[in-house]
């Protein structure tokens, strides 16, 4: 071994405690880019695998009715490889196991084969036989909620019958990768079942034999997707088409996009925190390493060691941190990303679903591990490099306090002199003592982001189960009714209020822009369900016109007092001019909203409703909900309290842990901050503190200096780490807000309070643990010894 | 005269088994009451651990060290912190001045924990440096600073002055300034004053001079006519 490898090993030994933080830090950094880059990688390669293998549909459509001899005409359209006609219903399903009904999707498998289109991947039993029309398969999520095999019973009411089905085995679809009832934002895999089934079952259940209303289309490579969407919408409009979308606008697929594009914020957003502090730790350790070996570079020069040698040997230093980080990254990394991949696996059902960290994603990590060692170590090096051998080797002058601190002059006359000294200090190096608040504040910062999570997840959901659906049961019918149907929900038992709405799918277009959105009809005077700003204010429903939602208006360039254009997209296919009564902001969904009484009219279905919130005796539970399971034309019972009980259980199983995480992440940070902040404040004062400890000023009076210091920066930082915080925090409000969910920032004074105080206990451990030094102070040698 | 220390059989071994080093064997000498005493002697000769005992910033190994009716080896840390707060006045090689103090802080500092302190102007008028009180001490010679560090260690009016090689970083003119100084608070003030020097011509300076080597004392001269410091030469 060369001597200054020897040597480099020897130094890194001596500040092993310093690389330790760094290490930590930089490792915490990687770990959260490794698992979400790699899980980003992983969750977009296996989406694109599952979607070859079971040939995921490029469009697909729902209408009315059409004759099964439109099948082949829509297999000759421009750019299609294949169509899967199917047809697709909704029912309850009666569990002996559940009190409350569950929803059920069913969609019909062909007569003959697999689905050419969303085929299925069977993880266990059978298909159906065609000759058994009870044989059905269920999506692997209910099963495995409501721990159904192949041969249990399933009991539904499909179309106003009920019927006793059997599962033959359990599925997972290209289709139900995310799985939520329709109008639900968040999965309740014991509350929703998608159940596929023979197609003359299904035909015959739901009267569509010889026909289909429902296709889903796999377009060929390279096909003018919008040439075949013509096509299609062309033979199918006369049918009662909706007109064929996207996977943009099919509801899994959309989910998948936005976590991973959430995953890419993450990904970017806080490796970039730590890895700036991991800058910051290595930039202060080495600084402080070459003002401590002036003499040995000195030393070196004068041998005749070159400037870039000596350059070199301190930069081997950050290249080792680095490659311990880099190596702490990638271990802690890979736990974190199978550990979010098995968590990612309760949400998204797909048939294997593995975390791996690719080649590019090691080189990207370590390419952020040596850029972060490196910046962070560049000032040292430089100046190690450019240090003349002759004034290496003379001792330094000592710091000139005479300049700078005027303004500060009179102040510390009336300070006693340990105050004197922490002041001056402070005055005298402004950037020193800003780079160890920035530090501290950082640490703050960060724990102020992870803390606003929790809080603003919680403010959500207090506020969508708390103000905006109070009602404790919504059912939705299969097809709009007539009002009357208000008096038999009003008798079913235990009912206390009845409130109708009215959804319809539409096409809003203004200009050139089209897009299709859910139009809601509020009834006016709404006491159980309700739009709530984020002002926390209850948003009426306007007497004339049409509420946009921002994130709607914004796409369709709309403002108040803009007429727009709506079209039905089933049944009657209406088409109206509608003025804009104004731009809203809700917290939960992109939809629009009018008066129900106007919004029936303009469907010319006065009137009409599509189902009721309401609001039940609790002592009549039981029996509302057995009388629930016998009632026909129902397509779906969501039960708000279920719904609300599951959310909260997931957020606080799931989004704790990670806040959890984060916070332990933020933690170390903090730790390593401060300690590697009071060590250096000890190493720069150790003669100082050696003189006042021979003087005779006890450990206390000499602790008073070192701690005071960096405890005066610490108390500095918090003004930028609490602004700093919150304008992170806010900014992550705005990344991770989708065009459903728009996250409030809330100001949670639990999590300000436990970040500041934190953070500066940490400093506090952290100067207290090496005051234990003051203590080992070895006054002699260092007041002997030159500076 | 009264005994300001009283030595008996000291020895202070760094070390164990075969590779411990005997700093100082078997030492005994009696120091009396303002006596200004040199202590020379090659390096590594014990002189600097018997002054850091003395100062109680180091415990003697075996053997016995009184200071009047106080015996130091059997004090504890926070005893020697009391001791050196009370009596010992130091002074180093290297100044050792808090670089963001001024001279007059600097010397004040001694004030806030001395029972009966010059004050620091008094102190500095002293070693002639009432000019440059505000000055840091980054603005003053090394003789300007070593008499700003005399001045910090007279100010408490200690019983003990101990000095490591006081004028060891300094040139011939400013180390006669810096023993002038220490040679006219003892006469003043009647402090024990012991200075370690390699050089000899300084320790014609003092009344006794204690000759070591090897970590024993070998000799002890008697000075009849102690020499001024404008006589030296070195």
């Amino acid at each position: 071994m060369r001597p200054l490898d020897a040597k480099l090993l020897r130094d890194i030994w001596r500040m092993r405690m310093h690389a330790a933080g760094i290490v930590l830090v930089l490792g915490c950094g990687l770990a959260v880019l490794i698992m979400a880059v790699g899980m980003r990688a992983s969750l977009e390669k296996t989406r694109l695998q599952y979607y070859a293998d079971k040939h995921m549909a490029d469009l697909a459509v729902s209408l009315v009715r059409a004759p099964d001899r439109l099948a082949p005409v829509m297999e000759n359209a421009p750019g299609v490889a294949a169509v899967e006609t199917r047809i697709s219903g909704y029912a309850l399903l009666d569990l002996p196991q559940v009190a409350e009904p569950v929803s059920a999707r069913l969609i019909s498998l062909p007569r003959q084969g697999r689905p050419r289109v969303n085929d299925l991947a069977l993880t266990a039993g059978r298909w159906p036989d065609p000759a058994h029309p009870e044989e059905a398969l269920v999506n692997e999520a209910f099963a495995t909620a409501l721990r159904l095999r192949p041969g249990s019973p399933l009991d539904a009411i499909l179309h106003g019958h009920r019927q006793r089905l059997v599962i033959t085995g359990i599925a997972n679809s290209p289709e139900f990768v995310f799985v939520t009832a329709p109008g639900e934002m968040f999965p309740q895999p014991e509350r929703f079942a998608v159940i596929w089934m023979g197609r003359d079952a299904l035909g015959e259940a739901y009267d569509m034999r010889g026909a289909f209303n429902d296709a889903v289309i796999r377009l060929a490579a390279g096909a003018d997707i919008r040439a075949a969407t013509r096509a299609i919408d062309d033979t199918l409009t006369p049918y009662g088409s909706a007109g064929a979308t996207g996977r943009d606008r099919m509801m899994s697929d959309r989910f998948l996009s936005e976590e991973l594009s959430q995953l890419g914020i993450l990904a970017s957003f806080i490796p970039t925190f730590f890895l700036i502090v991991a800058a910051f730790l290595v930039n202060i350790s080495m600084g402080r390493v070459i003002a401590t070996e002036r003499a040995n570079i000195g030393l070196l020069k004068a041998f005749g060691y070159s400037d870039l040698a000596i350059a070199w040997h301190y930069a081997e230093s950050a290249l080792i941190f680095g490659t311990l980080g880099l190596i702490a990254g990638i271990a802690a990394g890979t736990v974190y990303g199978r550990f979010i991949a098995g968590m990612y696996r309760q949400y998204y059902h797909f048939p294997n679903l593995e975390f791996s960290a690719s080649l590019p994603t090691l080189i990207l990590a370590a390419a952020a591990s040596f850029a972060a060692a490196g910046l962070g170590a560049w000032n040292a090096v430089a100046r190690a490099a450019r240090l003349p051998p002759a004034e290496a080797l003379a001792p330094p002058q000592p710091a000139n306090y005479a300049q700078g601190g005027g303004l500060f002059h009179g102040f510390a006359e009336g300070l006693d002199a340990k105050s004197r000294i922490i002041l001056r200090r402070i005055v005298r190096f402004p950037r020193r003592a800003a780079t160890t608040a920035l530090g501290i504040g950082l640490a703050i910062s960060i724990l102020i982001v992870t803390q606003s999570f929790p809080a603003e997840m919680t403010y959500m959901l207090d506020v969508h189960f708390g103000l905006a659906n109070r009602q404790d049961v919504t059912l939705t019918l299969s097809e709009p009714q007539e009002a009357g149907v208000l008096h038999d929900i009003e008798r079913l038992p235990g009912v206390i209020t009845v409130e109708p709405f009215r959804i319809d799918g539409v096409a809003f277009s203004k200009d050139q822009r089209r897009v299709e959105e859910a139009l809601f009809g509020l009834a006016e005077g709404a006491t159980l369900n309700r739009l709530i700003g984020r002002d926390l204010s209850v948003i009426a429903p306007p007497t004339e016109g049409v509420w946009l939602s921002r994130p709607l208006a914004r796409k369709l360039e709309a403002r108040a007092g803009d007429d727009i254009t709506i079209e039905q997209l089933r049944g009657r296919r209406i088409r109206a001019t509608v003025r804009v009564a104004g731009i809203i902001d809700p917290m939960i969904g992109s939809s629009a909203y009018m008066s129900l009484g106007n919004l029936s009219s303009l469907m010319r279905e006065p009137g009409r409703i599509s189902g009721a919130y309401l609001r039940l005796d609790p002592a009549a539970y039981a029996a509302f909900t057995a009388r629930l399971k016998q009632t026909p034309a129902l397509m779906g019972a969501s039960f708000v309290s279920l719904a609300e009980r599951s959310m909260r259980k997931n957020f606080n199983e799931h989004m704790g842990l990670m806040t959890a995480i984060y916070s332990s992440f933020a933690a170390i940070m903090a730790g390593g901050v401060a300690f590697s902040a009071a060590r250096v404040t000890l190493a720069e004062q150790e003669r100082d503190l050696a003189t006042l400890r021979v003087l005779g000023f006890s450990r206390l009076e000499v602790s008073y200096v070192l701690i005071g210091e960096i405890m005066v920066l610490a108390l500095l930082s918090l003004p930028f780490a609490v602004l700093f915080g919150t304008g992170m925090a806010i900014w992550m409000t705005h990344l991770f807000s989708t065009e459903n969910f728009a996250f409030p920032y809330v100001f949670d004074p639990a999590g300000y309070a436990f970040a500041i105080s934190f953070t500066l206990a940490c400093v506090l451990v952290a100067a207290l643990v090496v005051r234990g030094a003051v203590d080992r102070l070895d006054m002699v040698g260092v007041l002997k010894a030159r500076d | 005269m009264t005994a300001s220390f009283s030595l008996r059989g000291v020895n202070k071994q760094y070390g164990k088994g075969a590779t411990a080093v005997h700093a100082l064997s078997d030492v005994s000498v009696d120091i009396q009451d303002g006596e200004l005493l040199m202590l020379v002697g090659p390096s590594g000769s014990g002189k600097s651990t018997l002054l850091n005992i003395l100062g109680g910033l180091d415990h003697a190994t075996s053997g016995e060290v009184r200071f009047r009716d106080a015996l130091l080896t059997a004090m504890s840390d926070r005893d020697l912190t009391a001791y050196r707060r009370r009596h010992v006045g130091f002074i180093f090689q290297f100044y050792n001045l808090i670089p963001s103090l001024t001279a007059h802080e600097n010397v004040d500092l001694v004030r806030e924990i001395a029972d009966n302190p010059l004050s620091a102007a008094d102190a500095l008028a002293l070693v002639g440096l009432t000019g440059r009180m505000d000055h840091f001490p980054a603005q003053l010679s090394g003789g300007e600073q070593q008499r700003v560090a005399v001045a910090r260690a007279i100010a408490k009016r200690p019983a003990i002055l101990l000095c490591d090689e006081p004028t060891g970083a300094l040139d011939l003119q400013t180390g006669a300034q810096v023993l002038e100084a220490l040679s006219e608070i003892n006469r003043l003030y009647k402090s024990t004053t012991l200075i370690i020097t390699h050089n000899a011509d300084i320790a014609r300076m003092g009344a006794r001079v204690v000759r070591f080597a090897d970590g024993r004392v070998r000799e002890i001269e008697t000075n009849a006519t102690p020499a001024k410091p404008f006589e030296l030469v070195w």
